[in-house]
């Protein structure tokens, strides 16, 4: 019993995720003993709430990147969905909250599909198609809204009051978080889906001959990222209340690959876990907030974000490359045995 | 039928890559013209050209770095770090030509960093840049803060309006350098030992590498170039708008990238071509300019690149199909009509 316990430690503490979780925690003290008051209530709500819509958007971006693809346009598919959601409900005040979450969620599985139609049956390369539907989307935005913003005063309360407010305490903002990363952790590990959503990204030509639709799979994950694109659009809404057709959610692409790539996700496609994108999308809102409220000016976030997936990347190639040498290590072991 | 249109006396054939753009090209012009009878005159061409040449400069050398299998996002961000140093050298009172001699060699050791990064730890370069995006522009934000650097002295100031050749429609200075830069990388590219070495190198690595070519020098070669450009392109945007901000060319990478798949290289390497990627550059600029003459807004402007970057991939991939489709038929019916 102790033998076993001992080796669920050790392996708990091999765990790539436990890495990150010691840094967040360093970080946390580091912070903390500067300037007490990062521990304020209101000062780790407005952390949570902003890590919130960044880990809706990293989970379903999380199984993307495992198929080998990227998705560039989730800033663009968040502004588009946020913003017809505000429409809508600025012509009929009287829509019910759960109908506004679905035109979001459906529209930004709209976005999704169109990406995952390009990049499967289109066969361009993901990055190329996200490319141009970033700017794509960006432009649909502006001609849908007519360049006009929607102000606090158009969007209902209850959707507001997503972002504070909820039967047990903590608000919906981060349930719907927590659920979106339940969600991606059920998919990857306990379903059927998962396994072929991860054999496909690790061996492409290998599932498809073991009759794995590719298109298919590809597909599928672009519309989740959409759908789950979408559901950041109501968050975002409810955080921020206003929706500016220039510049909603401008560059959330890049905090949430810098998320998912610093959580572990192999950019080669084939590995990721929803925990730990989870985690990198904590360790980035700790660090992008505990930086100013330490005093440190805002102008190093950007450098500071850069190090950590540089760092991130580094360490996870000599792990992996460790790991490989130790592997044949041991099939020349059983070898010379034999 | 093909061997009528061999045989044909017109000899020259557009290469493939190049029908996308020029038929691009074409319709903006219809469309531009449409809207002002100005601006077909070879004078407002000329002029319009001064603000896209930072853009086909970077595109060129990040098609030797796409060409290579590698990407690089960081080219905006290493321009803005080399603009930085150049306004925090000119602000400390150090002459304007040391200045831009730091500020290319700047983007110069910028460029190699990256490639050390990617080649030395055998890391994605998407990943990389990625991170060397935020890394640089963070430096530049250090560096420069709010303020902004201005008062360039009035020799240095406005290069992009200076002629070379005098007269209406007369040849403006980025322009020149701009046909000079295209005629030197395309002698390189596809004309020189190192341009044979780079598309090899970029379309099979393992069996380059066996063949004697030092796969990772070329594609360290391609970063440090792409780096030295952005260098040079840091020189020519400060020249241009005779000040410095710390988000100098936010966003001209993807503008860079657009314009070099567009112009038929391949993302995944091993194919590409220098006139694909300056005709593709004057084709965003000609469709820029049409919806600007049109009124249209800032915003549409890059849908529309957008859309057209993915119509010029997605086009060829369905002619193909269906030309693949057609001939597996005419075989199909060949193999029946002999049994």
């Amino acid at each position: 019993m102790a033998v076993q316990l001992n080796s669920k430690i050790t392996y708990i503490f091999k765990k790539r995720e436990f890495g990150i979780f010691l840094f967040i925690l360093v970080l946390l003290a580091v912070f903390g003993s500067i300037e007490p008051r990062f521990f304020r209530s209101d000062n780790l709500s407005a952390i949570l709430s902003s890590v919130g819509i960044l880990m809706v958007v990293g989970a379903g971006q999380t199984l993307v990147i495992v198929t080998r693809n990227i998705d560039l346009s989730v800033g663009s598919t968040l502004g588009m969905s946020a913003m017809v959601m505000g429409m809508v409900a600025r012509e009929n005040p009287d829509f019910p909250i759960v109908g506004l979450i679905l035109v979001a969620m459906l529209v930004g599985g709209i976005c999704g599909l169109i990406n995952g139609y390009l990049v499967s049956y289109g066969m361009i390369p993901s990055i190329i198609a996200t490319l141009g539907t970033l700017a794509i989307f960006r432009g649909a935005i502006f001609l849908v809204s007519d360049n006009v913003q929607i102000d606090p005063e158009d969007v209902p309360k209850d959707i507001i009051s997503l972002a504070t407010t909820s039967p047990i305490g903590i608000p919906w903002l981060l349930i719907f978080a927590f659920l979106s990363i339940i969600l991606v952790w059920y998919i990857s590990s306990q379903t059927l889906l998962g396994k072929r959503i991860y054999a496909v990204g690790s061996n492409p030509e290998g599932a498809v001959s073991r009759g794995l639709s590719f298109n298919k799979i590809t597909i599928l994950v672009f519309v989740f990222v959409g759908v789950l694109a979408g559901l950041g659009g109501v968050l975002y809404t409810a955080r921020y209340a206003t929706i500016n057709p220039a510049d909603v959610a401008r560059g959330l692409e890049f905090d949430v690959i810098s998320a998912v790539v610093i959580g572990g996700t192999n950019i080669f496609g084939g590995s990721g876990t929803a925990l730990g994108t989870a985690l990198g999308c904590v360790l980035i809102g700790i660090l992008s907030n505990g930086l100013t409220v330490v005093g440190v000016s805002p102008f190093w976030k950007a450098c500071a974000t850069g190090f950590l997936i540089l760092a991130a990347v580094a360490i996870d190639n000599l792990v992996r490359k460790r790991q490989e040498q130790n592997f044949l290590l041991a099939i020349r072991n059983q070898r010379v045995t034999k | 039928m093909m061997s009528k249109l061999t045989n044909s006396p017109i000899r020259f054939k557009v290469p493939g890559y190049l029908i996308g753009p020029i038929l691009i090209l074409v319709a903006a012009m219809i469309y531009g013209s449409l809207g002002s009878e100005y601006f077909l005159q070879p004078a407002s061409i000329i002029f319009n050209t001064g603000r896209y040449i930072e853009i086909g400069l970077l595109a060129l050398a990040l098609t030797f770095v796409i060409i290579n299998g590698d990407i690089d996002l960081s080219v905006a961000s290493t321009l803005a770090a080399s603009a930085g140093v150049l306004a925090k050298l000119f602000a400390n009172g150090v002459p304007i030509f040391w200045c831009c001699v730091a500020s290319i060699f700047t983007g110069f050791v910028l460029g190699l960093i990256n490639g050390i990064i990617v080649i030395k730890f055998g890391l994605p370069s998407l990943v990389v840049t990625l991170a060397t995006l935020a890394l640089y522009r963070g430096l530049t934000q250090v560096m420069l803060g709010d303020g902004v650097v201005a008062n360039y002295p009035e020799s240095f100031v406005g290069f992009d309006q200076r002629l070379l050749i005098g007269g209406n429609p007369g040849l403006p200075a980025p322009l020149a350098l701009f046909i000079v830069a295209s005629i030197i990388f395309y002698y390189v590219l596809h004309r020189s030992n190192y341009g044979l070495k780079n598309i090899m190198s970029g379309s099979n690595p393992s069996t380059s590498n066996f063949s004697g070519i030092s796969v990772n020098n070329v594609r360290l070669v391609a970063f440090a170039l792409s780096g030295t450009v952005a260098g040079i392109c840091a020189v020519m945007i400060t020249s241009r708008l005779g000040s410095t901000i710390s988000n100098v060319g936010l966003g001209l990478e993807l503008l860079a990238i657009t314009a070099v798949v567009l112009g038929g290289t391949d993302i995944f390497g091993g194919r590409g071509a220098v006139s694909g990627t300056v005709v593709a550059l004057f084709a965003i600029m000609a469709v820029r300019e049409a919806l600007v003459i049109q009124d249209i807004n800032g915003q549409v402007q890059d849908a529309a690149i957008g859309l057209l970057l993915i119509l010029t991939v997605l086009v060829p991939r369905i002619r193909s199909y269906y030309v693949d489709k057609r001939n597996r038929k005419k075989r199909f019916n060949e193999a029946q009509a002999k049994a």
